[in-house]
C-alpha cells in the first residue's frame, strides 16, 4: 500500500482482481455473494497479515522500552532492499519454485540475524544515552535515524545505478509463479500470494508468541512493560533485556521488509520506510501499545477494512480512489477518541 | 532563501505549541496546507462566498481563521490525550486530510499534482491600495525601480522577499507578544508540569486549545505566504507529514522552546542545502574542479570517485541534515539559540553586548 505516492499501483493491482473473470463472477450475482465476502475477507486476512508482521516489533519495543521507535519503517525498507539483494544474486532463470521459495527463507532468517545485531548496536550507542530524558526526544533521535538510513539507502542505490523511488523490480520478478495464481479455497478463489503471507505472518506470531511467554526475555518484557523499576529491584538487568529487545524489534521490522517484497502493492522502494512507519502506528495504536494480542486483533481489523474498502472502491459502488487509506487513519482516530489505550492496551502504558 | 521565510514560520507556530506547551503536534503540516490551499482555491474563485479577485491579505487572513477553527475542532478531542497519543492522534487526522485532499476532484483536474493560480500575481499590503501592495511570486512578483528615490533597483525576487519578511516578522511579533504575555506563562507552566498548573486554578485544556488555534492560524500564513510566493500547491509540499518533519527537524536544530530558534534552524537547513547543491561554488562543484581527474576516477567500491560526488554530496542535505539533527538531540538538546541563551544567560540581545564589551576593555 503506497501510501503516498503510488495510488494508481495500488489501483491498477485492485483493478486487474476485479477484472479477473471469476470474480467479475462473484460480485455480478447476489448468489455469489457470500463467496465474495468470503474472498474479501481471506484477502483482509491476508492485508492482516502484512500489517502484523511490519507493526509487531513495533509494539514489543515500546512495551518494555517505553520508545516509539521512528526508524521501524527505514529497517523495514532496508530489509526488504537486503532480501531482494540476496533473491536477485541466488536466483536464476532456472531456479525452481522450491529453491526459491528455500532461499526466500534464507533471506528472512540472513536479514533478521543482521538486523538484530545491528538494532541492538544502535540500541547501545544512541538510545542508551538518552533514556532519561522525556520521550519526546527518543521519538526525535529515532526519527534523526530514519532519515539517515532513508538518504544513505538513497545514495548506495544511486550509486548501484538502481532508481531508489518507483520499486526495484528485479527482486520482484523472483517471485515464483506458484505464489502469483490463484487457488480454490471452498470455492473461492484465493490469491496464493496472501495464503503465503498468512502464513508466513502465522509463523512470526507463534515465534514472537512463545518468544514472549517461553523465554526468559520473554518473562522480562512482560514484567517490564508492568513495572520497570520493579524488576530492576528485583534483580533483572534491564539494560540488557533493552538491547536484546529493540535489537529484536528491529529485526521484526526488517522480516516484514523481506515479507512485502513479493508484494505487488508494496515491493521495494525507499518510500516504504514512510508507509511502513505510518501503517505500522496504526496498527500498533489500534492495538494498545505494548500489547501482542492487541497488535493481532489490531491487525485483521485493519486488514479487513483495508479489503473490503479496496472492493467497494473497485466494483465502483464508491469512487471515492483514497477511500481505503482514508478509512485506515480514520481508524486510528476514532480509537484514539474512544479508546485511547487501544484494544487491549494498559491506560498507564505510554502515559496518556 | 524566500523558502527561510515561509519555513521559518512554519517551523515558529510548530514550536509555538509544541515548544512552548510541550504537545507535539504532528499533524502541524494540515494547517499549513489549508492556508495554502484556501489561498489558491480563493485566488481561483473556486470558495463559495469568495469571489475571484478578493485581495490576498484578505483570503489569506481568512485561510489563517479557518485553520485556526481546524485547530479547535482537532485540538476539541486530541488534547484528551497526551505525550505519544496527543502526537499520533493530529497526525491521524493531518494523514485523513492529505489522503482527503490528494483525491478531491474540486481542487483541480488532478488532485493528487495539486493545484494552481490561475489568475494574477498575489499581493501583500494594504487590501484595494495599488500603490501600497506588492505582488509576489517568483517570474509573477512585482520588481521596483529607484527605490523611494535613491537609486537602488529590487528585482522581483527580492520585493518577495522584502513582502513575504514584512509578514513573517509581522508574525513574529505577533507570536512574541502572546508568549511574553500572562498567557504565554501559562503555556510554559503547562508544559514545566500541567497537574501543578491545573491546582492553581488555570483551565489548562482552555489554555491548550486556545495555543493550538493561535499555532494553527500562523501555520496557515505561512502555507498561504507559500502559496502566493509558488502559485502553486500540491498536497505532498503541504499537508504531508514529511512537511511537518521538516518543522520539527529546523525547530530541534535552531532551539525548541525559544520562538525565534526555528528560523535559525531553517537558515542552517537552506544554507546546508546551498552549500551542498551544484549552483554557484558549492561543495559538489567545488570537489569536482578542484579534485585532480585521476582522483576523480579512483575506483572506489566499483564507483569512480566523481560519481560518487555526484550522487553522494549533490543535493544530499537531508543526509547530513539528519547527521546533525541526530548528533543535535544527543549533545545540544536546546538547539542553536536556546544554547546560546543558557551560556550568556539571557536574551541574545540583552546580554550579548555585555559580553562583547569585556573583550574591548
Amino acid at each position: 500500500m503506497s501510501l503516498g505516492t503510488l495510488p494508481a499501483v495500488v489501483d491498477a493491482a485492485a483493478l486487474a482482481s476485479a477484472l479477473d473473470p471469476s470474480a467479475l463472477l462473484a460480485t455480478g450475482g447476489a448468489v455469489d455473494g457470500l463467496r465474495t465476502a468470503a474472498r474479501v475477507l481471506a484477502e483482509g486476512i491476508g492485508k492482516g497479515a502484512v500489517y502484523f508482521t511490519i507493526a509487531v516489533g513495533l509494539t514489543l519495543v515500546f512495551g518494555l522500552m517505553g520508545v516509539l521507535n521512528f526508524a521501524h519503517g527505514a529497517v523495514a525498507m532496508v530489509g526488504a532492499y537486503l532480501g531482494g539483494l540476496v533473491l536477485v544474486i541466488v536466483v536464476g532463470a532456472n531456479t525452481g519454485t522450491l529453491a526459491t521459495i528455500l532461499v526466500f527463507f534464507v533471506a528472512l532468517a540472513l536479514v533478521f540475524a543482521v538486523t538484530t545485531a545491528a538494532g541492538s548496536a544502535m540500541e547501545v550507542t544512541l538510545i542508551r544515552p538518552i533514556y532519561d530524558r522525556t520521550p519526546t526526544y527518543q521519538i526525535l533521535l529515532t526519527f534523526g535515524v530514519s532519515l539517515i538510513i532513508e538518504e544513505v539507502a538513497r545514495i548506495v542505490l544511486t550509486l548501484r545505478g538502481i532508481q531508489p523511488d518507483p520499486q526495484w523490480q528485479a527482486p520482484m520478478a523472483t517471485a515464483p509463479d506458484v505464489l502469483l495464481g490463484r487457488t480454490q479455497l471452498f470455492g473461492v478463489g484465493v490469491r496464493r500470494l496472501y495464503l503465503f503471507e498468512i502464513a508466513i505472518g502465522a509463523v512470526v506470531a507463534v515465534a514472537v508468541w512463545a518468544f514472549l511467554t517461553k523465554t526468559l526475555y520473554g518473562l522480562y518484557i512482560r514484567a517490564g512493560s508492568e513495572d520497570t523499576e520493579m524488576v530492576q529491584a528485583l534483580g533483572v538487568d534491564v539494560r540488557k533485556a533493552f538491547t536484546v529487545v529493540f535489537g529484536v524489534g528491529t529485526g521484526l521490522a526488517a522480516v516484514g521488509g523481506v515479507l512485502l517484497m513479493w508484494d505487488p502493492i508494496w515491493g521495494p522502494s525507499v518510500l516504504l520506510s514512510i508507509d511502513v512507519l505510518l501503517y505500522a502506528f496504526v496498527v500498533v495504536i489500534i492495538g494498545g501499545l505494548g500489547s501482542f494480542t492487541g497488535t493481532l486483533a489490531a491487525a485483521g481489523i485493519v486488514g479487513i477494512a483495508d479489503s473490503v474498502t479496496t472492493w467497494l472502491f473497485t466494483t465502483g459502488i464508491v469512487t471515492f480512489p483514497g477511500l481505503s487509506e482514508v478509512t485506515i487513519f480514520l481508524l486510528l482516530v476514532v480509537m484514539l477518541i474512544i479508546r485511547p489505550q487501544g484494544l487491549y492496551g494498559v491506560e498507564e502504558v505510554g502515559g496518556h | 532563501m524566500v523558502v527561510v521565510l515561509y519555513m521559518g514560520l512554519f517551523a515558529m507556530s510548530f514550536d509555538f505549541v509544541s515548544g512552548y506547551t510541550g504537545y507535539l503536534s504532528f499533524g502541524h503540516a494540515a494547517f499549513y496546507g489549508t492556508g495554502a490551499y484556501f489561498v489558491v482555491l480563493a485566488a481561483n474563485g473556486q470558495v463559495p462566498g469568495i469571489p475571484g479577485g478578493t485581495p490576498f491579505m484578505i483570503t489569506l487572513v481568512l485561510g489563517a481563521v479557518l485553520a485556526g477553527l481546524l485547530a479547535l475542532v482537532i485540538g476539541s478531542v486530541s488534547f484528551r490525550l497526551t505525550g505519544v497519543y496527543f502526537a499520533m492522534i493530529t497526525l491521524g487526522f493531518a494523514q485523513v486530510i492529505y489522503e482527503l485532499i490528494r483525491s478531491w476532484g474540486y481542487v483541480s483536474t488532478n488532485p493528487t499534482e495539486g493545484a494552481t493560480v490561475s489568475g494574477d500575481a498575489l499581493a501583500i499590503g494594504v487590501p484595494y491600495v495599488d500603490a501600497l501592495s506588492l505582488d509576489v511570486g517568483r517570474l509573477t512578483g512585482e520588481s521596483v525601480e529607484n527605490l523611494l528615490g535613491l537609486g537602488i533597483d529590487l528585482s522581483a525576487t527580492v520585493v518577495s522577499y522584502y513582502a513575504l519578511g514584512i509578514v513573517v516578522v509581522v508574525c513574529y511579533f505577533a507570536m512574541q507578544r502572546i508568549v511574553h504575555s500572562p498567557f504565554g506563562r501559562v503555556m510554559i507552566a503547562i508544559r514545566e508540569n500541567e497537574e501543578r498548573a491545573r491546582a492553581v486554578g488555570y483551565a489548562t485544556y482552555r489554555f491548550k486549545l486556545a495555543a493550538f488555534a493561535v499555532s494553527g492560524f500562523f501555520g496557515a500564513i505561512a502555507g498561504g505566504i507559500f502559496a502566493a510566493y509558488s502559485r502553486s500547491v500540491a498536497p505532498d509540499g503541504t499537508f504531508y507529514f514529511l512537511v511537518t518533519a521538516d518543522a520539527l527537524i529546523t525547530t530541534i536544530v535552531g532551539g525548541f522552546g525559544t520562538l525565534a530558534g526555528p528560523i535559525y534552524g531553517t537558515l542552517f537547513n537552506q544554507g546546508l542545502e546551498d552549500v551542498l547543491s551544484t549552483e554557484s561554488g558549492g561543495i559538489a562543484t567545488l570537489l569536482r574542479e578542484g579534485l585532480p581527474a585521476s582522483a576523480l576516477e579512483a575506483d572506489l567500491f566499483g564507483v569512480s570517485l566523481e560519481l560518487f560526488v555526484n550522487t553522494a554530496v549533490d543535493g544530499r542535505a537531508p543526509l547530513y541534515l539528519g547527521i546533525v539533527f541526530v548528533l543535535f538531540v544527543l549533545f545540544v538538546p536546546n538547539g542553536i539559540l536556546g544554547t546560546l541563551r543558557d551560556r550568556l544567560g539571557g536574551t541574545v540581545g540583552k546580554r550579548l553586548p555585555d559580553h562583547l564589551r569585556r573583550y574591548l576593555r
